[in-house]
């Protein structure tokens, strides 16, 4: 504690509010006093004292009432009654309130040392339980912001030189040394995106990453989706293709902005681990209850012996050195925790050199939602 | 302001990647006014009047990014300066699902008029200004 401690007596006998004052002014306490419990009260209002010793028998607000007051205004005030005559009931009434102590009349110096000592203790580690219990629960709330804006800020600004560098803005560059600066760029990209995807999953797993839940046209979200990552696929030597597709399929329950980076995901899996001259197909169907999305690609295929745990995070089929820096290895547990997220299912089929199909399951809207 | 040359209002707590940005726009012929945070720039933007104002959005104090936007677009003291447009340059992933929604401008704040991922494209930042600028 920066300051002493400040202990207020409450007491309408002069000689027992000196000697009370005397005795913790030499433990190396602040004291205030006041002589009533009106004053009392008004003195914890304007000091918020840590303790209060009050006595029990005053005239006019009674001890008992300055007892419930003092502790309406700091819950955790420590509070020590004194007894006039020791009688029990007054103590284990004062105890019931919450009072933390009581001195029976007349006491030693050394019972009112070791009680204020106990007491101030009490005070002390009930308000570092506060404190911590406070700021726990700030960082709880803010942990995923505060670590994403700390973690990202350094590599933006890296970043952004490398993007300077490479436009020549800071002057030109030869062959070789911006040959490595644009690795440099694609290793920091891999990283940045390897920490969006850890933070996507700590807010999903916090349930803040899927939105509200409302009707949501596939069709459309999907040919966007095919759209903004065709250039992609060309750059691998491959075609990304509708493949069979029904018409009007209806709406699926679910929150569009997550769904897009589902199936960005799953698409971007198919493109990245596929072969030159192969194909990603993107299918529409449904099935009772629930719409249908499937993505099949011509790739590589996945060994039954790693299927299990595709889904796990940070896994990675071993592809030796090539495939290292091409994923985060969260991509496919972000899908299926945010398809699940909606009530949802995804599954995988797969054949080792010829191609896997993923398939999302998400509830039909008219299913699932409240009736337009 | 002149066709090509544009005075721009780079607000950022990022020393690094003020200089960075003013590298990129200074490559374009563009003078560029540095602000180290929110208060700096609210300053600024009354002394230095610019043509544009690029702005982080620095969520670590109250008066931040979407304060400041919030304040050129409404804020009787920025009145002779109210035309400026404004642009966030931001890491905040998702613009449109943080606290602020760019085109419903969620808990009533004033939206700016355009925004940019960081880390910027040089190209890109070059094409907005070069937008704002014809306009």
């Amino acid at each position: 504690m920066a300051l002493s401690p400040l202990v207020l007596v409450i007491d309408d006998e002069e000689s027992m509010r000196d000697s009370c004052a005397q005795i913790l002014a030499r433990m190396g306490c602040r004291v205030e006093t006041a002589a009533d419990g009106e004053a009392g009260l008004r003195r914890a209002g304007e000091a918020r004292p840590d303790a209060v010793i009050v006595d029990l028998k005053m005239p006019g607000m009674g001890g008992l009432e300055v007892l419930d007051a003092v502790r309406t205004l700091d819950p955790q005030v420590v509070t020590i009654v004194i007894t006039g005559y020791a009688t029990v009931d007054a103590a284990v009434e004062a105890m019931k309130k919450g009072a933390y102590d009581f001195l029976p009349k007349p006491f030693t110096p050394d019972e009112l040392r070791l009680i204020i000592g106990r007491a101030l203790e009490r005070r002390h580690l009930a308000l570092e339980a506060e404190r911590l219990r406070r700021e726990k629960k700030l960082l709880e709330d803010n942990v995923i912001t505060l670590v994403s804006h700390q973690l990202r800020s350094p590599l933006v600004a890296v970043q952004q030189y490398f993007e300077v560098l490479l436009a020549g803005m800071a002057g030109g560059l030869e062959e070789k040394p911006r040959a490595m600066i644009r690795k440099a760029s694609e290793r920091l990209t891999g990283l940045m995106n390897l920490i969006n995807d850890w933070l996507d999953l700590a807010k999903i797993d916090k349930g803040g990453l899927v939105g509200k839940l409302r009707p949501v046209a596939l069709r459309p979200l999907l040919e966007k989706q095919v759209e903004f990552l065709t250039p992609v696929a060309s750059e691998h030597g491959l075609v990304l293709a509708w493949g069979e597709c029904l018409e009007n399929i209806p709406p699926a329950w679910g929150d569009p902005a997550s769904l897009e980076q589902v199936f960005s995901n799953l698409l971007h899996n198919a493109i990245v681990y596929n072969r030159p001259g192969g194909r990603v197909e993107v299918g529409l169907g449904e099935a009772d209850e629930a719409v249908l999305v499937t993505i099949r690609d011509t790739g590589i295929g996945i060994a039954a012996k790693d299927l299990p745990f595709i889904f796990d995070e940070f896994y990675r089929v071993s592809r030796g050195e090539g495939a290292r820096s091409k994923g985060s290895g969260l991509g496919l547990p972000i899908a299926k925790k945010i398809v699940e997220a909606h009530g949802g299912r995804v599954d995988v089929a797969s054949v080792l050199g010829e191609g896997t199909t993923f398939t999302v399951r998400l509830p039909k809207a008219e299913a699932s939602g409240p009736s337009p | 302001m002149s066709a090509s040359s544009a005075k721009i209002l780079v607000i950022d707590d990022d020393p690094d990647f003020r200089e960075a940005v003013t590298a990129i726009l200074a490559s374009a012929g563009h003078r560029v006014v540095p602000a180290t945070g929110p208060e700096d720039g609210k300053a600024k933007i009354l002394t230095e009047r610019p043509d544009l104002v690029l702005l982080d959005i620095m969520m670590d104090s109250l008066f931040d990014g979407y304060a400041l936007c919030h304040a050129i677009k409404t804020g009787q003291e920025f009145e002779s300066v109210r035309g400026t447009p404004v642009v966030f340059v931001s890491a905040v992933k998702d613009i449109a699902g943080s606290r602020f929604g760019f085109h419903g401008g969620a808990e009533g704040l004033s939206a700016p008029d355009d925004y940019l991922d960081k880390p910027v494209k040089p190209a890109d930042l070059l094409a907005l200004v070069g937008r704002f600028l014809a306009k």
